[in-house]
């Protein structure tokens, strides 16, 4: 160790940083370029180093806990470059995700990340797939990561895809990408197709989110929570007036999306979309949930105490091809982060192995890690 | 060559008789798909379900040989031509469709052709987005192995967006799935890899799609213009003005004029360049959207703007559209279809180039372009009969390409890369690139049992740091 503590210092001693809430680890480094990150990551290969990736540390508390030796901070790995006409975007995969959204609305542009990103990075948000309300309309995240530079497990910088809305020259790498929580290497940078923002926005509350949800089309989101349903608009104004009227509810200008769910314990009810509601019937009376009607997700914030819910939920839903997924959770919750295994775990551990040889990175986060 | 006999009676004792075919004729009827190039198949089989098609992979492993798939065989990159004597799976008796109303999915089989799919959903309202061309002939499986796209995939996206899981059978024989009608499923996206690979990572044998409302509302229009340039300047101003097309499609003066005289469309054969523009969705919306489409048009300079009266004039200029390459070969007996793309604001730039490039080769090039998203398919039309032809052609083909990667753009955006244009991946990515797509392929297909010799260029495993996974590195 000390030999190995003189080594980091030598190549990599400008790097060591801080970052709030970040776990204990031997080594804490700030690369700033896509080659210090392959760097640091073939010293971890070759010195068998477990490596966790930490952007703005807000989905951390998704799978399982990693105990780290480098802990690899990505803030530093900037640049953004915007193609307004083409409508893409590059930007290292650190830059705030809400900070470029700042820059693209400017432009009446999205990328339609969560539209509460917080102190999220891009490449956080690319890493853990994780998508806005939006996504009934537009699709998940990942239908708009078109190119990806990948430093992988052993220290290799591997691109995918290409800065092009449309393209099938080799593998989908992006896609692979995004949701790997860092289990094939480090987003370096990534490249995102954009979407106008439409002119005109409204919310109409409704009563009944299953009819409203035939009776619209296609509308951004269709979201219950404790407090109600609402289904979300988007268009010309004429399209959004003319819908607002035939939805018949009482509505208001602009999108006013719900509160995630927060609290010590919270997780994500993934079942076929038309499941939403019998979903939405299984969670306990006094849950705080989003419920997000045409995608099949619920978030509810549980107690963390209460065993059988969470349990019983999980099977319900794995029941239906759906799952469980813990969101957050006190250190040393029992309940799995991820449930059941996927079937092709094997399959999936060999792609891991393509990216990440020796196995460095995140280990004890996937689904059947543990 | 004839079939090695232990293989088909291998073969038909797992299919019956009727399952597989060897005669010469077979082999070669099955040699070559809608591209230029030919392969050497040994025995074509027809299984019925994912169990048969395992007993295939399992038996031609046994006797040597690889496997390819192969659904209608409209692919243009040579993806369904083997590279070396192989076993083929056609998937055409696997055309089950089980349609979930409720989730808006449909399990469907990949020998399925796309377009039969939109007719069983079109009672519920319901459609399968992507529209290739070829939508007529061309199967699921085939979708989902090139990704295809289409022209409504300018709004819609490509076929992956419409792909939620996949049933496969990988090299072991295994029938594994991937994916689910449930979002984000736990793990990897192996579904998204499945997707778009060509047939290199094993048979698909069932599809879960994604089926997209029909939209109430749809307007249709042609602009014509007087110069080609006045045309692509119009895309470009459309895509960044803030609306999205639900399609938005060009065709150059030679092209347009081949398709009149096949389809009699009434187009207009004096422009330099037609432009297709459809806008659909809440019948409140597609008015405002037609206009802008028209004013920006007109801005440009466009000569004539004409906007579908009914749904016969509609169908009309989609028929145009789509008859592209049908009407091409009237006027020579061969044609070389190409596929790149380019960033959507060069496509001025990208078609000088493709007429420079033409007229130094002295051949006749027409051009039809998913034009809203900067794919381009410029068709060089020839006679394979004139020694020395096709190579001018292939030449011809390779300076497209290089000229799109010049522009920022890439080597497909559609058709795939196949045995075409995998001789040219490295000119888009690096040695550590491709070898980290070819030990990706090996994660699935360790002795690249599936497709051999297409997609990945020779030697592209070529950078081994000599590490091995560590005992217990999952812990
Ligand atoms: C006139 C014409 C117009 C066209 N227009 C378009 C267009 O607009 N957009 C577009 O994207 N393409 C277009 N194409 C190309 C082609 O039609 C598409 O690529 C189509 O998806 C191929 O389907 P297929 O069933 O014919 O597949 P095939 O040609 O039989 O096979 C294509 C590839 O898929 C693999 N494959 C097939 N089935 C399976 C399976 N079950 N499992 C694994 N791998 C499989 C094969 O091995 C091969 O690599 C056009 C072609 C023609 C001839």
């Amino acid at each position: 160790m000390t030999a190995l503590r003189s080594t980091v210092a030598r190549l990599f001693g400008k790097m060591v940083a801080e970052a709030p809430g970040s776990p204990p680890a031997d080594f804490t480094l700030a690369p700033t370029t896509a080659d210090e990150c392959a760097a640091i990551l073939d010293m971890a290969s070759e010195h068998r180093l477990r490596v966790l990736p930490w952007g703005g540390g807000t989905h951390q508390g998704m799978g399982g806990r990693v105990e780290p030796n480098v802990v690899l901070i990505t803030t530093r790995l900037g640049g953004m470059s915007e193609d307004t006409a083409d409508l893409t975007i590059t930007a290292g995969a650190g830059i705030g995700a809400a900070a470029m959204e700042e820059r693209l609305l400017e432009r009446r542009q999205t990328a339609l990340f969560p539209e509460d990103s917080g102190v999220s990075t891009v490449g956080g948000m690319v890493a853990s797939g994780s998508s806005g309300w939006r996504r009934l309309r537009y699709g998940p995240t990942r239908d708009r990561v078109i190119e990806v530079v990948l430093a992988t497990g052993d220290g290799r910088l591997v691109r995918g895809g290409a800065r092009i809305v449309k393209n099938v020259t080799g593998y989908d790498i992006p896609r692979l990408a995004t949701g790997s929580f860092g289990s094939l290497g480090v987003i370096v940078s990534v490249s995102l197709k954009l979407w106008p923002m439409p002119e005109a926005a409204a919310t109409v509350r409704v009563d009944d989110i299953g009819a409203a949800l035939i009776r619209a089309y296609r509308p951004l989101a269709a979201l219950e929570t404790r407090q109600g349903c609402a289904i979300y608009l988007s268009g010309t104004p004429a399209e959004v007036t003319a819908q607002v009227a035939e939805l018949g509810g009482n509505a208001e200008e602009g999108h006013a999306w719900p509160g995630r769910p927060t609290g010590p314990f919270v997780v994500a009810i993934r079942v076929p979309p038309a499941s939403t509601a019998a979903a939405v019937g299984r969670l306990p009376r006094d849950a705080q949930f989003v419920a997000a009607h045409g995608v099949g997700e619920v978030i509810v914030s549980l107690s963390p105490d209460d065993g059988e819910t969470p349990l019983a939920l999980r099977s319900w839903a794995e029941d239906l091809g759906g799952a469980v997924v813990v969101l957050a959770a006190p250190v040393g919750h029992g309940f799995d982060p991820w449930g059941t295994p996927p079937a092709s775990l094997d399959l999936q551990r060999r792609i891991r192995a393509a990216f990440d040889p020796v196995g460095v990175m995140v280990p004890g986060r996937m689904p059947g890690d543990r | 060559m004839p079939a090695a006999a232990n293989l088909v009676e291998d073969l038909r004792r797992a299919l019956g008789a009727e399952g597989v075919r060897a005669e010469p004729l077979d082999q070669r009827l099955f040699s070559k798909d809608a591209g230029v190039t030919r392969g050497e198949v040994v025995a074509v089989t027809f299984p019925r379900n994912a169990v048969q098609v395992s007993q295939v992979v399992l038996i031609a492993a046994r006797h040597g040989y690889p496997i390819v798939a192969r659904g209608a065989g409209t692919g243009l990159a040579g993806g369904a031509v083997p590279s070396q004597p192989a076993v083929l799976i056609v998937t055409t008796r696997m055309d089950d469709v089980v349609v979930d109303e409720a989730n808006r999915t449909a399990w469907v089989g990949p020998g399925v052709i796309n377009l039969d799919l939109s007719r069983r959903t079109a009672s519920l309202g319901l459609h399968f987005a992507p529209d290739p061309s070829s939508q007529a002939a061309c199967t699921l499986g085939g979708n989902v192995a090139c990704n295809s796209g289409g022209p409504h995939c300018l709004a819609e996206g490509s076929t992956v967006n419409h792909v939620l899981a996949v049933e496969f059978v990988d090299a072991r024989g295994q029938i594994l799935t991937v994916g689910g009608t449930a979002p984000d499923p736990a793990g990897l996206d192996v579904r998204s890899v499945v997707v778009g690979s060509e047939g290199t990572l094993g048979v698909v044998t069932r599809i879960l799609v994604k089926l997209t409302p029909n939209p109430p509302a749809v307007k249709t229009m042609l602009l014509a213009f007087s110069k080609v340039s006045d045309a692509a300047a119009t895309v470009s101003e459309v895509i960044a003005s803030g609306i999205v097309p639900a399609a938005l499609e060009m065709m150059d003066q030679p092209m347009v004029r081949a398709v009149e005289n096949f389809v009699h469309a009434d187009l207009p054969v004096a422009a330099a360049a037609v432009l297709l523009a459809e806008v659909n969705g809440h019948v409140a919306a597609v008015d405002a959207e037609a206009d802008v489409i028209i004013s920006v048009g007109r801005r440009h300079g466009a000569t004539e703007v004409r906007l579908a009266a009914d749904e016969r004039e509609r169908l009309l200029m989609w028929k145009a559209r789509k008859s592209a390459f049908g009407a091409i070969a009237q006027i020579a007996p061969d044609y070389y279809l190409h596929d790149t793309v380019i960033p959507r604001n060069r496509l001025v730039e990208a078609l000088e180039e493709i007429y420079a490039i033409a007229r130094r080769k002295d051949l006749l090039v027409m051009n039809v372009i998913h034009a809203g998203d900067g794919n381009l398919h410029p068709q060089l039309v020839f006679d394979g009969s004139v020694p020395g032809q096709l190579e001018i052609v292939k030449s011809a083909a390779v300076e497209i390409v290089e000229m799109s990667i010049r522009l920022g753009g890439t080597l497909s955006g559609e058709h795939g890369i196949g045995l075409e244009k995998r001789d040219l991946m490295s000119l888009v990515f690096s040695a550590v690139d491709l070898d980290a797509q070819a030990r990706l392929r090996e994660a699935f297909d360790q002795d690249h049992r599936f497709n051999p010799g297409t997609v990945l260029p020779a030697g592209s495993r070529c950078f081994d740091f000599g590490r091995s996974v560590a005992e217990g590195a999952w812990v």
